[in-house]
């Protein structure tokens, strides 16, 4: 490459941005194939579903096309009682997570368990199915798998949530879309430190812990606090109802925004919302006009707040 | 520009698809910022414009962020290159119907994809947020035209070399599509886990560094020189700069993860290659500040070169910022604070803006044959950029030092919130003031178009004396 | 297009490739730029060379590190023994936490320098505790293991296999990766090795250029 050569010059450009690719790319994917996942790693998969953000099933993001997230104090079947399990039911056509679409994504080992022992192999998306969390050994070693209920119990979605009211069911999948659509990433991370801030927001995510998650949604820029546990500090639904109904009821600091419009039109009984009532009410309460703000209503059962609530207090 | 879209490519007089990314880019710049104004408004005070959707900080965040660089800066830079590409070949723009349809699809698909950000229908991912299929017009109804055009061109050119500001044209069009390719193949395979977090953030820097940095650096390769009248200080610097910006520039993904579990030895090799991104700095700011040599009076005088060396002299910070702040040593302190925030803003909105902004306004002049309207409404412009800018950066760097601080000692978080709230005004009050100052420049241009005076033939618009 | 290797310093294209380049250079219009001919300024070359230092010192080692779970080996072995029992009891846990930091800092330590970067109290000792002693008696090296809070987790270093590497490159099936925090890091080499690369491109690029001695004349041809 020198002065006009630039026969060379394509060339050697290439060659330069082909190795840089090759470094930056092909090599980490060697390192990435070789994770197994973690039970954290699978549960996530499983209560997110294979859609993550934008996709044709749910175009609009409304939470279409996810699984239900179900805790079983029971066998559904015999109606026994049994260990609380996590049971993420796929009802007939939701696409399954990406797990269960290609297994080798879960890693060696958990692979091997899931096909062999969790027969994941034979569900399909027509019929619907139904996935535990199991664990298993597998070299010596304790690790976790996917089990195909469905096959290996005979717990078929419709089975479940026949068993089970709606105080049981968690629409943990449909709340991590409104957590990318209503764009909370942008100020709250799901991403701890590794190197200090674990000891107030957890423990920062370990290999494997994502396997068939996506997107992501690490964020960047932190402007609240960190995510990935706040299931595990704050347990209280109704504090998280208040919160995002309008932050500055349980934080007088707060700058996260309102959101109360994720309630819609009515609350959980039925009753239509009055939002400028209550506006009007919250701005007395502001103005040292009343003593106590306004009620925050019951967010509806298949209202948007209610997914998000789901999906926030289960990041654990 | 419809009634040029089904003409004859003869038909249409050279220049004309650069007006119109000219004065598109500069549409979207007051857009892109007056969003940036009402988010950083919504950052200081919670309850300001509340209780709707679409009007949440959620909706909008990514729908300024994306205006900026899609449509002013990427605009800016088809602009520049539809007309410094064709003089430095001493020839035409190979198609300018081309040019029309490119400018054409560009504003309708970014309108579109926009819309739909805003609306809620995200990939959820940083800076890739667009749904795939606008991806998808993005790979080939905006870059690939662009990039056969400017292929093209210099294929065609009338001259036995190529410029250093054509080698980068003509290569970052062709790297970015390549990263806008392999970067969104997680939304096109539902790709997951660890390999979308780092594609995510393989095309997040690659995109700011294989085409942003690269291509405003080109502009002022052109901008400077002959502007001036000087030559070029060093033909082999530009070597340096552009090969170290192929290497160096394109490797350092993964120091944007460096606390998530991705292989430790990829952190390694991307914080040394982090670093090393001094290297094209280097080469860059000292070629341009030599070809600087018995002309400073042009800093003051001129325009275009106030922007343009305004910008250059940014690149030395950002790049020491840039350099330093992703190793391991200094990462774990700043990490996710508005430290970064600042950084980048120095990189979108001081270096690279201020580089293209000279670059618009000696294009427009150039191609309309009309002289600035007035210099007093450039001088507003410039410093209104400059002070809002610096206000900005200084506020949010502020800010970043408080949230790393709060984030080592543990603080409650609601403590930082507090603390950094006065810093939160000011930043709103900076980008007030780049929004106001790009009112004022949309109206200069538009008056320079209608009432400038014309360039009589043969003259270059940096010749004329300035009149307002 | 060829090379000439007898005086690589000066030039590695031969005179009349050198000649057809000047005549361009001097002959060109590029849409009215012109470009020089200078060489690097000395003290660019110096920033350059001690941005390529720097960034390898400012990289290595690596910081920040979780620490690994065989800085706490001895002080768990300390932690059933009669004295420190007795001192919990008696002036609690503080006291005792002192005590076996005082008691492995004279025996000396390999790890000394680390057990001071990251203290703990007793309490967090005993959260990790039993899963120390689990993984020494299952014969696991602990320098494989971070602890993070309470847990006791496999690193995340990506070493070499253990056993033999299949054809791809990975780990042979039922080799396991070496996950201990490497004092350098294979990504360190792979820089030396890309850094050196991009040095001599860019001087064979630049050598194959007329000589900088060589000033284009601007005045010519215009």
């Amino acid at each position: 490459m020198a002065f006009r050569e630039y026969k060379i010059g394509a060339r050697l450009f290439g060659v330069a941005l082909g190795l840089s690719m090759m470094i930056t790319l092909y090599m980490p994917s060697l390192n990435i194939v070789e994770v197994g996942s973690t039970e954290m790693g699978l549960r996530k998969g499983l209560q997110y579903g294979r859609i993550g953000g934008f996709s044709v099933e749910d175009p609009f993001l409304k939470g279409e096309g996810k699984p239900l997230t179900v805790i079983l104090k029971q066998d559904p079947r015999s109606g026994e009682q049994i260990e609380p399990v996590y049971a993420y039911v796929y009802k007939s056509g939701i696409p399954f997570t990406s797990a269960i679409r290609h297994p080798r994504i879960m890693g060696k080992g958990v692979e091997d368990l899931s096909l062999d022992t969790g027969r994941i192999g034979e569900a399909t998306e027509k019929a619907g199915a139904v996935f535990v969390v199991s664990e298993g050994r597998w070299q010596g070693k304790k690790i976790h798998y996917i089990e195909n209920a469905t096959a290996t119990r005979g717990w078929t979605p419709d089975v479940i949530m026949n068993s089970v009211t709606d105080a049981d069911v968690r629409y943990i999948g449909a709340g991590k879309i409104m957590f990318v659509k209503e764009g909370c990433w942008w100020c709250h991370t799901l991403l701890p430190e590794e190197t200090q801030d674990w000891q107030v927001f957890g423990a920062p995510p370990r290999l494997g812990d994502f396997n068939s998650e996506s997107p992501t949604a690490l964020g960047s820029d932190r402007k609240a606090p960190d995510l990935l546990h706040i299931g595990s500090r704050n347990s209280s639904r109704e504090w998280m109802m208040m919160h995002f109904f309008n932050p500055r009821l349980v934080q007088p600091h707060s700058i996260m925004p309102r959101f109360d419009y994720l309630w819609g039109p009515a609350d959980a009984q039925g009753n239509t919302i009055d939002y400028d009532k209550w506006r009007a009410e919250y701005n007395e309460y502001t103005a040292g006009k009343r003593i106590y703000p306004p009620d925050v209503p019951e967010p509806a059962a298949n209202s948007e707040a209610r997914k998000l609530i789901d999906f926030v207090l289960n990041l654990k | 520009m419809f009634k040029y879209l089904f003409a004859k490519n003869e038909e249409i007089p050279p220049g004309t698809a650069a007006v119109y990314f000219g004065f598109s880019s500069i549409l979207w710049f007051v857009i892109g910022t007056g969003l940036g104004s009402f988010n950083a408004a919504k950052l200081a005070f919670p309850d300001f414009v509340t209780g709707y959707e679409y009007f949440s900080f959620g909706h909008m965040r990514q729908v300024h962020v994306m205006a900026v660089i899609f449509g002013w800066i990427s605009m800016a830079f088809a602009m520049a290159m539809m007309y410094i590409t064709p003089a430095l070949g001493n020839t035409r723009l190979w198609s300018e119907k081309l040019g029309i349809w490119n400018c054409f699809l560009w504003n309708a698909g970014l309108s579109l994809g926009l819309t739909l950000l805003w609306m809620g229908m995200t990939s959820g991912r940083e800076y890739s947020d667009f749904p795939w299929f606008i991806d998808l017009v993005v790979l080939f109804g905006v870059i690939l035209p662009l990039g056969i055009n400017v292929w093209m061109t210099i294929m065609k050119r009338r001259t036995q070399g190529i410029y250093t500001t054509n080698w980068f044209f003509g290569s970052a069009v062709f790297m970015v599509w390549i990263v806008l390719l392999v970067g969104n193949l997680p939304e096109y395979f539902q790709l997951t886990g660890l390999t979308e977090a780092y594609l995510t953030w393989w095309f997040a820097h690659n995109v700011l560094g294989l085409w942003i940095t690269p291509v405003a650096a080109a502009i002022a390769y052109y901008t400077v020189p002959k502007v001036t009248g000087n030559p070029l200080y060093s033909h082999r610097i530009g070597h340096l700069h552009f090969w170290s910006v192929v290497v160096f520039y394109s490797t350092p993904a993964a120091h944007h993860l460096m606390s998530s579990p991705l292989p430790e030895w990829l952190k390694s090799f991307a914080s040394v290659e982090g670093v090393l991104i001094l290297v094209p700095a280097i080469a860059f700011v000292s070629n341009l500040l030599l070809t600087m040599t018995g002309k400073w009076r042009f800093f003051v005088d001129n325009v275009e070169i106030k922007f343009t060396i305004t910008g250059v002299l940014m690149a030395i910070p950002l790049n020491m910022q840039g350099g330093f702040q992703q190793t391991r040593a200094i990462n774990w302190y700043i990490h996710g604070t508005g430290w970064i925030v600042a950084h980048a803003h120095l990189a979108l909105l001081g270096f690279s803006t201020f580089l293209e902004a000279a670059a618009v306004y000696y294009g427009l002049q150039t191609i309309m044959r009309r002289k600035l309207y007035s210099l007093t409404l450039a001088n507003f412009h410039f410093w209104f950029l400059l002070i809002g800018f610096t206000i900005y950066w200084v506020s949010m760097t502020i800010a970043g030092l408080i949230q790393g601080a709060a984030k080592i000692y543990e603080v409650p978080y609601i403590d930082t919130v507090i603390a950094e709230h006065p810093y939160m005004i000011a930043r709103w009050v900076g980008g007030t003031m780049v929004f106001t100052g790009n009112l004022v420049w949309l109206y200069n241009m538009w008056m320079t178009a209608r009432a400038g005076t014309a360039i009589p033939a043969g003259r270059l618009p940096h010749e004329l004396a300035y009149e307002r | 297009m060829a090379w000439k290797w007898d005086s690589p310093l000066y030039s590695l294209a031969d005179e009349e490739q050198n000649d057809r380049a000047r005549k361009v250079w001097e002959g060109e219009s590029l849409g009215g730029i012109k470009e020089d001919n200078n060489r690097l300024p000395r003290p660019v070359v110096w920033l350059l060379g001690l941005t390529i230092i720097s960034a390898f010192l400012m990289t290595f080692p690596l910081w920040g590190q979780r620490p690994t779970a065989a800085i706490y080996a001895d002080y768990i072995a300390l932690m059933d023994t009669p004295e420190v029992q007795e001192l919990v009891e008696t002036k609690g846990d503080d006291a005792a936490m002192q005590y076996i930091v005082k008691t492995v800092k004279a025996t000396g330590s390999k790890w000394e320098a680390l057990q001071d970067r990251h203290p703990l109290t007793m309490n967090d000792l005993r959260l990790i505790k039993d899963q120390v002693i689990e993984l020494q008696n299952a014969g696991a090296d602990l320098e494989e293991y971070s602890i993070l809070g309470n847990q006791v987790i496999i690193a995340n270093f990506e070493g070499n296999c253990k056993g033999p590497m299949n054809a791809a490159g990975n780990c042979a099936e039922g080799v396991e990766r070496e996950r201990k925090q490497p004092w350098w890091d294979r990504g360190y080499t792979i820089d030396i090795f890309y850094v050196i690369y991009f040095c001599l491109a860019v001087m064979i690029a630049i050598k194959r250029l007329p000589n900088h001695n060589w000033k284009p004349d601007h005045t010519k041809h215009h």
